[in-house]
């Protein structure tokens, strides 16, 4: 999985009975408690390799983490509808300080026998969100990020995560920034000792894309970045940027997105195992990671849990294929 | 006894509010009204926006459960504009009768089909057929249907409208450029042609506008113009005579873009409709003490009309249900001739009614609520919205929404001009329809309802009155990408 999992209607209604102080944060923890269980079972008899936690804590990718960020001032009656975005704001320096994502990571492994991976918002799409009225720059905001966010990292590797992904769908709305947000991303993964891929798609919100274009905007720059998998939608766009990893000689991994989040049309297995051969005629198989293009988020839980039966089926297709 | 005047607002009629109050407390006193049905009475003077409509001049709606019993809630309209000196107190007694427990239900009308909700009702069916026989209509009254809007023509042909229209898709597609973000092929999409002027003036001035620039975008153009019905569509050709080589006709249903254009998923730079979701199959509800009633509606003909379209038709009254139903398989020349199978379509439609009834909504989450509600979204709306009101669904309307949606490229928009309310507040002030124009029905859309439920699927939608024409009741839907 990318991270999130499908979010339940009775979930969304039930985090805005919350925001209209309805039902306590003792009951709503239960409750997320109970739905991030359902979803890392629905991975298993999917048939992942590879589960999170689906996610059912955060409101969206931003809010969750601009909570946590110490020294970053919300405005709690800023939202109306749970994944509306806070209204935040810096004022001053970013203080060194926990986020608390260990509890989630050891709630994830309890849960599980399966391969976990957590995923975390990158700092360039959180200074995109949060307000700047303290730096000189969104460089500098997204560094001290970066900082706060790579001792997270290293608290998360002590409690025992060996695969974590840093979502950024910000770059490809803005690829000028590209080259300050490698230089972000790497103060970030500094002396992290585990797996890290970073996940660039043309956004999900509210299901759809925010921007459109190719990820040629990423080469060369994004070859500098000390990190071991690129995760990269390819299902609802087509397969042409694949070509890319011909052109460029990375030693990155690929998580392949071959499934497409923003339809409830369900991929058949073979249209899966299509799109897995695309990616196999750049990279060697041992390099590639089959995914669904970002989040299930905006998906049924029906429609997201077949889509994932879909792909797990096209991988075994392939799989076979390759005599594995 | 609650009698609502706000509707009245600025209209000549109000002098008639006194007759009826006078009227009611007449038949009060002299027991033909309970006093326990006195009390709950609530009497709306209501002035049509559309002087053709399906109202009698005073109906009852009397409020039942869902197993078909009666409840203590009954609602009386009376239309205003049809009050004439001396008919009140005749049309109330008859309509206050009509709703008494055992009372006979069919001597003063021949009812076209069961209590249902408006979405299906029959009145859609000849709306439909008016779509695609508007030529025969057209005929018959000598006039394009465009003559019989307000002003005679429609606000979408605009010049200084498509001018600034223009002006705003252009800056888009600069913008686009200069981020390197524009794609080769530049997609938009007209929903609803109607003569295809709109669409031939826009594109005309596009090309001006891009030729003074030379941007050359507008070779990148690929203008789809969809619509249900093959005749529009022809009709059309003409007007875009000029960008042909741009130009692709479709024949798409507005409730649902997306099934014939689901290729085009996320590449649609603009959408634009026209008096399309006016158009579009509706039901309401009114919301009264704290509940919900749904609107169910029969058309029906008074048994003047039958009598009158039995004698001049020469067709028997029993055999009127069946000449109906003929008539709406899609042919006009039942009659013997075209011509008067055009003429009975057109009388029997002039004399069509809609009676309503209230039924109590008891199971609000198994309500089948069009597409894009839910129980949970209609009570975060109602907590804002009046506590005694009458509003529409809009369910074509925000099928058709919801599901053009999905084509809109990330930076793309929708424009929709329509005869929209824009805040639920205003169901306060007006009934708003629904009303015939010629052969077709149209209906106020509940633009509020669409921007909440915008707001849930990514857009935040602001409407902006057509100033473009003095004295015009259109205002403007426009979505931008909700962060």
């Amino acid at each position: 999985m990318v991270g999130s999992y499908a979010m339940p209607g009775w979930l969304e209604r039930l985090k805005t009975e919350y925001f209209a102080r309805r039902i306590s944060r003792h009951d709503l923890d239960e409750i997320y408690d109970a739905a991030a269980k359902a979803a890392i079972k629905d991975q298993e008899i999917a048939g992942l390799d590879i589960v999170t936690d689906g996610e059912p804590r955060r409101d969206n990718m931003v809010d969750y983490f601009v909570e946590r960020l110490p020294g970053v001032q919300i405005d709690r009656s800023s939202k109306k509808f749970y994944y509306d975005f806070y209204d935040s704001v810096v004022q001053g320096k970013l203080p060194m300080a926990s986020l608390g994502l260990v509890p989630d990571f050891n709630f994830l492994q309890t849960f599980t026998e399966r391969q976990t991976k957590i995923c975390i918002t990158g700092p360039h799409c959180l200074s995109k969100r949060i307000r700047n009225q303290y730096y000189p720059s969104e460089e500098a905001l997204a560094t001290d990020i970066a900082k706060v966010m790579n001792l997270e990292l290293k608290a998360l590797v002590k409690a025992g995560a060996k695969y974590i992904q840093i979502d950024e769908p910000y770059y490809s709305g803005f690829p000028e920034d590209l080259p300050w947000c490698v230089k972000v991303l790497n103060t970030m993964v500094e002396g992290v000792d585990a797996k890290i891929a970073v996940h660039i798609c043309y956004g999900n919100r509210y299901g759809k894309p925010s921007w459109e274009g190719s990820y040629r905007y990423l080469f060369p720059t994004i070859m500098e970045a000390k990190v071991h998998q690129l995760t990269l939608e390819f299902a609802r766009r087509g397969g042409e940027d694949l070509d890319l990893f011909k052109e460029f000689n990375t030693n990155f991994e690929l998580g392949v997105g071959v499934i497409d989040v923003k339809t409830d049309d369900i991929e058949t297995p073979e249209m899966v195992a299509d799109r897995i051969q695309k990616a196999l005629k750049v990279l060697p198989p041992e390099r590639i990671f089959i995914l669904p293009d970002c989040g299930l988020f905006h998906l049924s839980r029906d429609v997201a849990f077949a889509k994932l039966k879909a792909m797990v089926e096209g991988t075994r297709i392939v799989r076979k294929e390759l005599g594995k | 006894m609650i009698v609502k005047l706000n509707h009245l607002q600025g209209k000549a009629a109000a002098t008639s509010a006194q007759d009826v109050i006078g009227t009611v407390y007449t038949l009060l006193e002299e027991g033909h009204i309970e006093k326990a049905q006195f009390a709950r009475l609530q009497i709306e003077l209501d002035w049509i926006q559309y002087k053709q409509n399906f109202r009698e001049v005073v109906i009852a709606t009397q409020g039942y459960n869902e197993r078909g019993q009666q409840v203590p809630i009954m609602d009386v309209h009376v239309d205003t504009r049809q009050v004439v000196p001396g008919c009140l107190r005749a049309a109330l007694l008859r309509a206050l009768a009509r709703s008494t427990p055992g009372a006979p239900q069919e001597q003063d009308r021949l009812p076209l089909e069961q209590f249902q909700s408006m979405r299906t009702s029959i009145v859609w069916e000849f709306n439909k057929l008016y779509w695609s026989r508007l030529h025969d209509w057209e005929l018959a009254t000598g006039k394009g249907y465009e003559q019989a809007l307000p002003g005679g023509q429609s606000d979408g042909h605009n010049p200084e409208a498509i001018a600034d229209s223009v002006a705003d898709f252009w800056t888009l597609l600069r913008d686009l450029e200069s981020k390197n973000q524009l794609p080769p092929e530049i997609y938009l999409l007209e929903i609803g042609v109607g003569t295809g002027t709109r669409c031939g003036m826009w594109l005309t001035k596009f090309r001006t506008v891009d030729q003074e620039r030379g941007t050359d975008y507008y070779p990148r153009l690929r203008v789809l113009l969809g619509d249900y019905s093959l005749a529009t569509l022809d009709m059309s050709k003409p007007a875009v005579e000029d960008h042909a080589d741009l130009c692709s006709f479709l024949v798409l249903d507005a409730l649902n873009p997306l099934k014939t254009l689901s290729f085009l998923r996320h590449k649609i730079m603009q959408v634009h409709t026209t008096n399309v979701y006016d158009n579009l199959p509706d039901e309401e509800v009114v919301r009264r003490d704290g509940k919900l009633y749904f609107v169910q509606v029969r058309a029906y003909l008074p048994m003047a009309d039958v009598a009158a379209l039995s004698n001049e038709f020469e067709i028997p009254p029993d055999k009127l249900r069946s000449t109906v139903s003929r008539l709406l398989s899609g042919s006009t020349d039942f009659l013997g001739d075209a011509e008067r199978g055009v003429a009975f379509w057109m009388q029997l439609w002039n004399a069509i009614r809609l009676e309503e009834r209230l039924v109590l909504v008891e199971d609000l989450p198994d309500f089948p609520f069009p597409q894009g509600l839910d129980a949970g979204k209609v009570e975060d709306i109602l907590k804002e919205a009046p506590s005694d009101f009458r509003f529409h669904l809009s369910s074509g309307a925000l099928a058709s929404f919801l599901n053009t949606l999905p084509l809109l490229h990330p930076r793309g928009y929708l424009q929709v001009q329509d005869i929209f309310v824009t805040d639920l507040d205003q169901y306060r002030l007006g009934f708003y329809g629904p009303g015939k124009l010629d052969g077709s029905l149209l209906n106020w859309v509940n633009g509020a309802l669409l921007k909440e439920v915008a707001e849930r699927a990514g857009y935040n939608v602001r409407f902006a009155p057509f100033t473009y024409r003095k004295g015009s009741r259109t205002s403007v839907l426009y979505t931008t990408r909700r962060e």
